[in-house]
């Protein structure tokens, strides 16, 4: 039986000039008891259906088209007050954010009580041995300390599994989780998979799991919805979605992320990014035209049917066939430079935080523990950790902004950890840092020009004109028109933004790069735009990066050789090949494993992770270190 | 026409607010123009006429006179001279230490923040009111004292709330970048730092300005402001107090210009902080 | 919970110490610099010179600052704070008489802010995105600017003078004597079991006190608005929604509870503004309290009693502060549990 069916849904906005699609000719259904994967990178409209489905929409929003039918009644059309009664009770939600997701000033207790109470459990006391049980099913240990317990006592994976017991509490008939792993560690993330599968198992539960990773729904779904724009570009079976992919997207996405395994290959980088609400309107036809590399003028005479390519499977596109022979670009002998003398020489670095206020101030909390390493001219190093790692903290020592405890470091032949001027300036000649999160690193209120060229204005006398000429064959060089120069960092996109400013870094020429998580929080075909151009200026320029990550496949990637950082040390390290084909530390072989493979088809099996149901408090300290 | 104002001159209530005050200031500015009497020429057989309107009322004196036959109207614009200097000065003055000390607190940290914020608690467990009277006992009246009591006690309002905006636009990457390619300590807070918070900085003027005008009032109320010649509104209010039941409109006039004049500050406060986007987290919202 | 809020509400006590410590410092740096002369002062006119040199030797004015500060802290710490040049009277007498009073006023006049504010915070936040929130934004803010003591003085104009509905001088009708008790007048009305005198003070008490709570509402309802909206953003509440609570029970059972955290704290500073405020409402209202106190002692330079006064006003506003605070650290677990 059906649990939910779309059928030729259709989502509108109401925008200050006519309303504009958000979701159209949606089809699908979710048999009992399966999973259905809605995939699609941000603004493709996934989340738009989570919401569509409890009809919490945004202001504006409204169902325009078609029915969605749960269990046999119209979930848009019934009256809103049985919609509320089915709500947590036969349809559960899961969210992106778990910290965020419970209420900062109640005990875990207090809100699964709640909403046990809701569903009608009758007694104070069996609320909290169902509770009890609840948290035991989740693999919670300490279930009774847990309940007196506030949200941010708890890890993220501790709070998801929360959420889950809470979402499984009524046995619901359907489950919709909204990027449930995205905020999380990779380790804990396998882990919160397969408890949603156990889960679902028990119960008989149809899911509909949104997610941007691909790679991730093909393991976890039965069947796969991508969606482009707001409307599906391919729909079928996971498995024959993910190794044939009909639809020219799919395979561009498919191809825009690294592997994880066999042969290093480039990466397909697809041109600008998913028209944003506005822009859908302009275009014509095929909403994917203006991207398509296989392109041809009848896509754009008219939205493409949906055409049948396989067994269950279907594609809106006019070329199906065509789809197979997009590749991407091999990638050259020349995209591995060889290493030269040694630049950065790290020897036992070492900080210490001290925290807590008052009482407790003298609490110290290492977050780095003696990390040595050395950088060679032209060599890319990746830093792989999960959070509270100490990673973060690596790199801003190394930039100057934090002094460390002990240890050195000497660049270029030079000591410079002791913070005098000379070696302030000594470091800044040499080593850059590119911030992770370009909202935060760009100042609103300056020109991309203006951001560009700092370095020239901290060291003065150029004159506005030299440093507009600057800015401008800087931008060139990364890729953005030079009347970029002229505009504000709001007036760009997020992959555009971090351009800016991977070019602010690059203005004074440096030999050393620090690049913080740069491209995490990116889709997948910016963050493949980005990758490329980081191979295409080391190519040009010549320049060492030291590469933070949670990536694996990124990192391995772009890095000739890693270090897995846990708990502040360096676990393992050497070249990236050998720790990807041999890791010998059982923490990387941990954090291999938490990868989705490449091949839907080879067992994924994740091992548990003993932090995450410990969750020491120092660790979570860290993340806001 | 509309397109080419900036944002914040569009928003009805900065235009209302701004309205007010330009009215406010013209009369300041022009009080001897304006003013249809001398503020201080007594007509002691006329004492306590209604306005114009009122039964009784004469033309000459459109909104009445006092217990010593003074031109209410005239009295009220140049009050808005000791209302506006005070509004002005006082404003400033606060600003500029509170604001100082709330850059160098915010950026710094560690130990001078915590001093700056012990300073803070210190003037926080005085309630205003209170503090600029003991100040006015220990520097004398006189409207400069006025002035420079205002200043002593509101610094805190800026600094507080200037503070945990700094604190947040510190943290920013963009600063620390700005300190990686070698801009100097001087140089990132008046170049992305300052213009950061500028439009709180200009929300919190407008609203002290309105602050001060009460603060003002109230001083002269108890009679430690200007000296008794030069009118002012909270003296007008001390004086129709004690003729309450000969002329309640002797009262109601000053009673209402003052809340015109902060009407007015505060509507442009609240207009300007909601179209130059300054995010007030709740504690700053004082 | 008592036992984790007890250390941090003992340090609190222990930094306003502190603080008040550092007040009375300050107060009387101000005071010395005074132009005026306490011991002429003290003096009748036909005073001689030496007659004000060996007054103002008793009074150890010929000493330095530091010491004279010294010589007064330890008096005080004995309980002397010595006597009013002017009333001829113990100093410490004279507070005790009349705090109560203003304390009184002012515990009257933050329930009626704490429940307007918290009655009109909820309707702003109702309102937000009607066509009604315009209007109700703009009455907002033209409540906001006026303050107490523009209240107080419309209040006699009309509830006073031109209906006559409530007295609007002192604490009680002329012809009722005050009851010998705490101070606090309608405590001690109902404690000798007069009704009447109990009313009076009542109805002697709505303009005052109603002027000062009403000055200070608009503030609290605006930050509990926004602090709603905030809360309303997170992803908490559109959970609850998801989980299908009532709109009600989202209200109630999870937004209030952040939204007046913020507004709490808010109050906190209010509250000390606030007690701050019955000083211009009781010479307006001819209020026997510490506000009155101060202004005759300012008019008389009477320096003892203008020092006695502000550390008294200091010192309940830092009990305000630490009530409020500590009340924040019972309903705050990240506070409470650091
Ligand atoms: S219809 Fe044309 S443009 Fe659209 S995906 Fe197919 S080939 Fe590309």
């Amino acid at each position: 039986m059906d649990m939910l069916i779309a059928k030729n849904l259709g989502v509108s906005a109401a925008l200050p000039d006519g309303s504009v699609p958000v979701i159209q000719e949606l089809n699908f259904s979710l048999p009992q008891g399966k999973v259905l994967g809605l995939v699609g990178e941000s603004g493709a409209g996934k989340s738009m259906i989570g919401r569509t489905i409890a009809q919490l929409l945004p202001p504006g929003f409204s169902v325009t088209a078609g029915e969605l039918m749960f269990d046999g009644q119209d979930l848009v059309r019934m009256p809103a007050e049985t919609r509320r009664e089915l709500l947590g009770r036969e349809i559960a939600f899961i969210p992106q954010e778990p910290l965020s997701g419970l209420n900062p000033v109640l005990t875990i207790g207090r809100q699964i009580d709640e909403h046990l109470a809701r569903l009608g459990i009758g007694n104070a006391r069996a609320r909290r041995d169902h509770a009890l049980g609840m948290l035991n099913d989740v693999h919670l240990s300490h279930g009774a300390d847990l309940l007196d317990k506030y949200p941010h006592q708890l890890s993220g994976g501790m709070c998801q599994r929360v959420l889950i017991a809470m979402a499984f509490a009524s046995r619901p008939k359907l489950l919709v989780a909204d990027e449930p792993t995205t905020a999380l560690d990779v380790t804990i993330q396998a882990r919160i998979v397969q408890l949603i599968a156990e889960m679902q198992e028990r119960d008989g539960t149809s899911v509909v799991f949104i997610t941007h990773d691909l790679r991730l729904a093909a393991q976890v779904c039965d069947n796969i919805l991508v969606l482009y724009a707001g409307r599906p570009a391919e729909y079928g079976p996971a498995r024959s979605v993910f190794a044939q992919p009909a639809h020219p997207y799919t395979r561009c996405l498919q191809l825009s992320n690294p592997a994880m395994s066999g042969p290093r290959r480039a990466l397909y980088a697809l041109p600008e990014r998913m028209p944003g609400l506005s822009a859908i309107k302009g275009i014509e036809g095929c909403l994917f035209a203006p991207r398509c590399p296989k392109v041809v003028p009848e896509c754009t005479r008219a939205l493409p049917p949906f055409v049948d390519v396989a067994d269950g499977q279907v594609a809106a596109c006019i070329r199906p066939e065509t789809t197979a022979t997009i590749a991407a670009p091999a990638l050259s002998a020349s995209d591995a430079p060889q290493a030269g003398v040694p630049l950065l020489e790290v020897r036992g670095l070492t900080k210490t935080f001290r925290i807590g206020g008052g009482l407790f101030r003298n609490r110290a909390f290492t977050a780095v523990k003696d990390v040595s390493f050395t950088l060679h001219q032209n060599e890319f190093i990746g830093i792989v950790g999960e959070s509270g790692s100490g990673k973060s903290t690596v790199a801003r020592m190394l930039c100057g902004l934090e002094r460390p405890t002990e240890g050195e470091f000497e660049i270029d032949g030079r000591e410079v950890s002791d913070g005098s001027t000379s070696s302030r300036a000594h470091l800044r000649a040499h080593v850059q840092m590119v911030f992770q999160d370009p909202q935060s690193a760009l100042n609103p209120r300056r020109r991309i020009a203006s951001i560009v060229t700092q370095a020239m204005e901290a060291a003065g006398g150029t004159s506005g004109k030299e440093r507009l000429e600057r800015a401008e064959a800087l931008l060139l060089e990364i890729g953005l028109p030079p009347d970029a120069a002229r505009r504000f960092p709001t007036q760009l996109s997020g992959g555009q933004r971090q351009r800016v400013n991977i070019a602010r870094a690059l203005c004074v020429a440096p030999n050393i790069l620090i690049a913080d998580e740069i491209v995490s929080g990116l889709d997948v075909s910016v963050q493949a735009q980005l990758l490329n151009l980081l191979m295409q200026l080391r190519r040009k320029r010549g320049f060492s990066m030291l590469f933070i990550s949670h990536d694996l496949s990124v990192v391995r990637y772009l890095c000739d050789r890693m270090l897995v950082m846990y708990r502040g040390e360096v676990v393992e390290s050497g070249p990236t090949d050998r720790i990807f084909a041999a890791p010998s530390h059982p923490y990387t072989r941990t954090l291999l494993a938490a990868v989705p493979p490449d091949d839907p088809s080879a067992v994924w099996s994740p091992q548990p992770l003993e932090t995450d149901v410990v969750a020491p408090a120092d660790m979570l300290q860290e993340a806001n270190v | 026409m509309m397109r080419i104002l900036p944002p914040w001159l569009r928003s009805a209530r900065v235009l209302g607010g701004l309205t007010i005050v330009v009215i406010i200031s013209l009369c300041a500015v022009f009080a001897p123009l304006l003013a249809p009497h001398d503020p201080n020429e007594q007509d002691l057989i006329a004492t306590f006429l209604p306005p114009v309107w009122a039964k009784g009322g004469q033309a000459a004196y459109l909104l009445g006179t006092d217990s010593l036959g003074r031109d209410v109207l005239s009295r009220l614009i140049y009050g808005a001279r000791v209302a506006m200097m005070v509004a002005v000065l006082a404003s400033f003055g606060a600003m500029m230490i509170g604001g100082t000390l709330a850059y160098i607190a915010g950026y710094f940290g560690g130990r001078i923040d915590s001093l700056i914020g012990r300073a803070v608690d210190v003037w926080m467990s005085f309630p205003p009111v209170i503090m600029s009277l003991i100040l006015m006992v220990g520097l004398g009246v006189g409207l400069r004292n006025v002035i420079l009591a205002i200043i002593l006690v509101d610094w805190t309002r800026f600094c507080r709330v200037l503070r945990s905006e700094v604190l947040v636009v510190a943290r920013k990457d963009y600063v620390a970048a700005a300190r990686l390619v070698g801009f100097s300590h001087w140089r990132t807070v008046t170049r992305e730092i300052v213009p950061a918070t500028l439009p709180l900085l200009i929300t919190l003027v407008s609203l002290e300005m309105g602050i001060a005008v009460i603060v003002e009032a109230i001083l002269s109320f108890v009679g430690m402001s200007v000296s008794s010649n030069t009118p002012a509104w909270g003296q007008m209010i001390a004086d129709a107090r004690q003729y309450i039941y000969d002329s309640p409109w002797n009262l109601l006039f000053p009673i209402l210009a003052i809340f015109f004049a902060v009407f007015g500050f505060n509507l442009l406060g609240d207009g300007l902080r909601r179209t130059l986007d300054v995010r007030l987290t709740a504690t700053q919202r004082v | 919970m008592i036992a984790t809020v007890f250390p941090l509400v003992g340090r609190r006590l222990l930094s306003s110490v502190a603080i008040l410590l550092i007040v009375s410092m300050l107060l009387f740096v101000v005071l010395h610099v005074l132009p005026v002369d306490p011991a002429a002062m003290s003096l009748p006119p036909t005073a001689t010179l030496a007659d004000i040199e060996a007054m103002r030797r008793e009074m150890g004015l010929d000493q330095p600052l530091p010491n004279q500060y010294m010589i007064w802290l330890a008096k005080v710490i004995q309980g002397d704070f010595g006597a009013s040049i002017h009333f001829r009277r113990g100093v410490l007498g004279l507070v005790a008489d009349t705090l109560p009073a203003t304390v009184e006023l002012a515990v009257l006049a933050m329930m009626i802010a704490s429940a307007l504010g918290i009655v009109g915070g909820l309707v702003l936040f109702h309102v937000r995105g009607s066509r009604k929130e315009p209007v109700v934004d703009f009455g907002s803010i033209m409540l906001l600017s006026i303050p107490e003591f523009l209240w107080s003085l419309f209040f006699i104009l009309i509830f006073g003078v031109a209906l006559h509905w409530l007295p609007f001088t002192g604490r009680l009708d002329p012809d009722l004597r005050v009851p010998a008790g705490t101070g606090f007048l309608l405590f001690d009305a109902l404690m000798a079991g007069r009704l009447d005198i109990f009313f009076s003070a009542a109805r002697h008490m709505i303009l005052p006190s109603f002027a000062l709570g009403i000055a200070f509402s608009p503030t609290i309802m605006r930050v509990l608005r926004s602090s709603l909206i905030d809360v309303y953003q997170e992803d908490y509440i559109h959970l609850a929604r998801l989980r299908g609570l009532s709109e009600r029970r989202i209200l109630l059972g999870h937004a209030l509870k952040n939204a007046i955290l913020p507004t709490l704290s808010l109050m906190g500073v209010q509250f000390g503004f606030l007690f701050g405020g019955t000083l211009l409402v009781e010479v307006i209202y001819s209020y026997p309290g510490l506000g009155n106190l101060m202004v005759d002692a300012v008019r008389n330079a009477d320096l003892p009693i203008i020092q006695a006064v502000g550390l008294a006003y200091c010192a309940v506003v830092l009990i305000i502060n630490t009530v409020v605070d500590s009340l924040y650290m019972v309903l705050n677990p990240k506070l409470r549990l650091r």
